[in-house]
């Protein structure tokens, strides 16, 4: 093809000469029994195997060893990996975040949000119970990208041991604690779930009559 | 009479009759035109302007919902200025509207929402200052008026379809909003189920659900004859839960309604477990016994089950009511000739002269209510209603009151049939109306001759008269003579009949079971109190389905068959098993819904058959029982001597509005105290006074009520609720009693 595909040719999936898409390295396969032979000889005796080798033994030389000692040590985790779910509050106030809108219910395709909701005393809604099927859940993180309150995230446990894995989901144990939340401890969520860092430069202003 | 008128909409040929909108046009055939303020069942509000249309030759855009439609106009639905046009429509309607969709009810089913998103409001040009606003709370509504657009739906239906100006507009500007005559309101939550937005909300639902998790139900209400259409919306009853509730009630609101026992006594389901050792005592109970008695708060299955196993063990019957309803109509039937009346909810809708007698209609049938008052506004009917009993609530529902004395129903009926029947009949019946005295009947019921003489008057220039009777008349001692004189009318005036059914499936009893008047000596009770008691309520020997649980169909006012589906799952036996147990074989109840009887009307169609769909103009529910035609005894007796009812006369009668029957008593939003409710004169008269508790005797039982006054009442009469009780009955309903003061 002499130009640059277009979207268009890619949504055409039929490979045929002169479409967008091409087989790559697509060499002969040995037919013979001679051929077949010759491949075998060829790759058995090259040296690969032993540079690979040495480079074991040269860096176990220089004692550059990077092997990590879990689960004494543990490797930090991307800010967008998606490990159980965390839910934030509000800094300062300390207010659960969540309002109940109900989206991450709706959006979770492997139906394993089930919450329930009220009328609490000043007449707001609040969410009296939340719940996470890990046992179903994909991790997929529908439910953080949805959420427009910045509530549900994806946190970084990735470790969990216990007898069910119901237990990880207690909607007090994903709540931010109290005493972290109030005492400013928390940073700015970084991980999944959070605004992206040029979100400011998309919202629209909307005019007010004072 | 009705003129056809043809034009086009976008080019495509369409016709409607004279008067119908160029928007009524469009629905007809399925053209889409954009509208948020419309209600079908009411006069076009134009408050919205959503619904504007270009007519070719015309200035300016054009109201498509309250513009008539011209023959040959050409209508143009779409254009770029038409889409300017009502996208800055929903830009105005977006100023200062709260960003608050993540908690608002009514996000995902709301209109507001729904119409910024098709006209792609991403920015606002408008503004202006906000103003605060109090939330308000009138009982089951909760109103926030920083999310009312101002729509009117709610103060239209309020005034058009219930008949209740309760609510209205406190008009300002930007700063109008709705208010509500509280001691009007009858907390019917019709204004609740019409508004597009978020403002006017059942304070009991709030918050409870995101509205798209739930599930609906078709069914039919359970409360009263008139068997509305409704969808009971179920979710699990909470977290970690199997189980469903029902969380509120919805309907077609575009072109139904609803009362407020429909909409809000939903949860009367009886929770109950597979008890083998009650089935076991059940079936033998059944063996030992020769009689069922039972209510009509029964689905045409179980009536049908219940008349197999009298044709199999010769069971007798015994429902009081519906035993002297049946009476009453085969009565009826035997000068009119018809087996059933001819009229429905939606003859009276479009009748334009009404009457009713011997009917308490907010309180027995709120739907006949509702009908009436839209036939009062719509049609300019004239209502007439014909009661001892003056209800206030009625007061911009009906044109002329005519007040009897207790007991004098066969008289005015009498003095009716004078007014209405044709030669024919005064030929047939000559020596009926030669004797009839009208001086005595005026003098003894309290009607002047000049009321007759208005109604007279008023009834000449009408076309489609319509006349209801009601409960009163059936358990009245004189009921034989009273059927007889509607079947006349039914037969020789113009008149269309509608004999309201007193409890909600009266009629489907009626027509299925063949009734008993005398008990035996060793009864089964269904859903009243027996040797051996089932219960739905959960309160007997065995639990039984409630009728939100049940599959089967009722036979309503209307004269149709329509259907009921299962919202909560019932875990117990149902009475079909017990007929299984006794021999008379069926896999599901809903087998017998083909098999009802073809002799009163019904038709060989399977329950799964049945329709149950809506256009944009009408329900399509089941379907309509055959009237088939009948001959009997069609003489008809003089007047007798009218009875006459003096001092403390108790008029049996539930109240407040919502209450029906037990069922809705055990409803978390219904439930309530039963009080003996009179006038101030009532009290004065019975030397009692508010807060009193009071001993009488009413249809052969004991009661013990606190005494309420009344200021909707007036007279001599007070009410005596019933909805605390699962029995029912076969006297009049008023009686002179003996009040005893019980304090303390
Ligand atoms: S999407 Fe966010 S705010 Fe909405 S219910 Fe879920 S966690 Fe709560
Ligand atoms: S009324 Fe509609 S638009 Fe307004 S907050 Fe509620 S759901 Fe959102
Ligand atoms: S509940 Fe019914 S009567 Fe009361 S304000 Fe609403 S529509 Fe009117
Ligand atoms: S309360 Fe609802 S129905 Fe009534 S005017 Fe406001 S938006 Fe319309
Ligand atoms: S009680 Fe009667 S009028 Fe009210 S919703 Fe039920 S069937 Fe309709
Ligand atoms: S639908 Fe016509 S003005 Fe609202």
């Amino acid at each position: 093809m002499s130009k640059l595909p277009s979207l268009e040719d890619f949504k055409d999936r039929n490979v045929v000469e002169g479409s967008a898409y091409y087989d790559v390295d697509q060499r002969e396969a040995p037919t013979t029994g001679m051929e077949k032979f010759k491949q075998v000889v060829n790759r058995t005796f090259r040296f690969e195997l032993f540079i690979g080798l040495w480079v074991v033994l040269r860096e176990m030389i220089k004692f550059d060893i990077h092997t990590v000692s879990y689960p004494a040590e543990k490797l930090p985790i991307g800010p967008r990996y998606r490990a159980v779910h965390e839910m934030q509050r509000l800094w300062e106030s300390g207010t659960e975040r969540c309002i109940g809108c109900g989206l991450c219910e709706k959006i979770c395709i492997s139906d394993c949000i089930r919450m329930d909701t009220r009328i609490d005393e000043n007449s707001r809604k609040e969410v009296t119970e939340y719940t996470i099927n890990l046992g179903r859940c994909i991790f997929c993180g529908y439910c953080a990208e949805v959420c427009p309150e910045l509530a549900i995230v994806h946190g970084g446990r990735y470790e969990n041991v216990s007898e069910q894995r119901a237990h990880y989901t207690d909607f007090n144990d994903m709540l931010t604690p109290m005493d972290m939340a109030i005492s400013g401890k928390v940073a700015e969520y970084p991980g999944f779930g959070a605004v992206t860092p040029h979100e400011d430069e998309r919202i629209k202003t909307t005019p007010l009559a004072y | 009479m009705s003129k056809t008128i043809n034009f086009t909409i976008d080019g495509q040929k369409v016709s409607v009759e004279k008067g119908e909108s160029i928007l009524t046009g469009a629905r007809k055939n399925d053209i889409y035109i954009p509208t948020l303020c419309h209600l079908a069942k009411a006069t076009p509000i134009a408050s919205c302007r959503l619904c504007v249309v270009e007519v070719e030759g015309s200035e300016g855009f054009v109201l498509s919902c309250n513009t008539q439609a011209v023959e040959g106009i050409e209508v143009k639905t779409n254009s770029d200025e038409l889409y300017k046009e009502r996208q800055n429509i929903m830009k105005l309607y977006d100023v200062n509207h709260p960003l608050q969709c993540g908690v608002c009810d009514k996000s995902g089913e709301c209109d507001l929402q729904n119409k910024t998103l098709e006209f792609d409001v991403d920015s606002q040009n408008f503004a202006i200052r906000d103003q605060k606003r109090q939330k308000k709370g009138w009982g089951v509504l909760s109103y926030d008026p920083h999310l009312c657009i101002m729509c009117e739906r709610c103060t239209v239906v309020c005034n058009e379809v219930v008949g209740s100006m309760a609510l209205y507009i406190k008009p300002g500007g930007y700063k109008s909003l709705i208010d509500n005559h509280y001691s009007s309101c009858i907390q019917c939550g019709e204004c609740i189920s019409v508004c597009p937005v978020g403002a006017m909300a059942s304070a009991d639902f709030k918050y409870t659900t995101n509205v798209w998790e739930l599930e609906s139900v078709p069914s039919s209400c359970a409360h009263c004859s008139s068997a509305c259409n409704l969808k009971y919306d179920v979710k699990t009853l909470g977290v970690g839960e199997t189980d469903k509730a029902i969380y509120r009630v919805t309907n077609e609101v575009a072109i139904e309604s609803l009362c407020g026992a429909g909409r809000f006594a939903y949860d009367f389901e009886n929770r109950a477990t597979k008890d083998e050792l009650a089935f076991v005592k059940a079936v033998e109970a059944f063996k030992g016994a020769d009689s069922i008695v039972f209510n009509s708060m029964i689905t045409n299955e179980e009536a049908a089950v219940l008349q197999a196993l009298k044709e199999k063990f010769s069971y007798k019957l015994i429902n009081k009511e519906a035993k002297k309803y049946q009476e009453f109509l085969e009565n009826f039937a035997s000068v009119s000739g018809t087996k059933l009346y001819s009229g429905s909810l939606k003859t009276i809708e479009e009748s334009d002269f009404a009457v009713t007698l011997g009917c308490s209609i907010s309180a027995d049938n709120p739907m006949v209510r509702f009908a009436l008052n839209i036939a009062h506004n719509k049609r300019s009917a004239y209502v007439t209603c014909m009661h001892p009993l003056e209800d206030e609530s009625l007061r911009n529902v009906i044109t002329q009151y005519v007040k009897y004395e207790v007991g004098s129903e066969e008289g005015l009926l009498a003095m009716l049939c004078d007014l209405v029947v044709n030669e024919e009949a005064r030929e047939k019946y000559s020596s009926f109306f030669d004797s009839l005295d009208s001086g005595y009947i005026c003098g003894e019921s309290s009607v002047g001759e000049e009321e007759f003489g208005l109604l007279y008057q008023k009834l000449r220039r009408k076309t489609k008269p319509v006349l209801v009777a009601g409960a009163d008349l059936y358990n009245h001692p004189r009921a034989k003579n009273i059927a007889k004189l509607l079947g006349m009318i039914a037969k020789y005036s113009e008149f269309d009949l509608v004999i309201v059914p007193p409890e909600t499936n009266s009629l489907g009893v009626a027509l299925i079971c063949d009734l008993d008047s005398v008990p035996g000596v060793k009864s089964i009770g269904y859903n009243v109190k027996g040797d051996f008691t089932l219960s739905a309520l959960g309160e007997g020997d065995l639990d039984m389905p409630a009728l939100n649980q049940q599959e089967g169909t009722f036979t309503s006012l209307d004269k149709k068959v329509v259907p009921l589906n299962v919202a909560v799952e019932f875990k117990g036996y149902e009475l079909n098993d017990i007929a299984n147990a006794l021999g008379v074989k069926a896999k599901n109840v809903i087998d017998y819904t083909a098999t009802l009887p073809q002799n009163s009307g019904y038709k060989d169609i399977e329950f799964d058959a049945l329709e149950n769909r809506f256009t944009m103009f009408e329900g399509i529910r089941g379907y309509e029982l055959e009237n088939v035609n009948v001959k009997g005894d069609d003489s008809i007796e003089e007047i007798d001597d009218l009875a006459e009812y003096n001092g403390s006369v108790i008029y049996r009668c539930n109240f407040p509005f919502n209450q029906f029957n037990s069922f809705t008593n055990k409803a978390h939003q219904t439930e309530s105290e039963p009080f003996l409710e009179g006038s101030k004169q009532f009290a004065i008269a019975s030397k009692i006074s508010a807060g009193d508790t009071v001993r009488f005797t009413m249809d052969g039982k004991e009661y013990i009520r606190k005494f309420k006054i009344s200021k909707e009442l007036k007279g001599t009469l007070a009410l005596n609720p019933v909805f605390d009780s699962t029995d029912n009955y076969d006297e009049y309903r008023y009686k002179q009693v003996k009040l005893e003061v019980v304090n303390g």
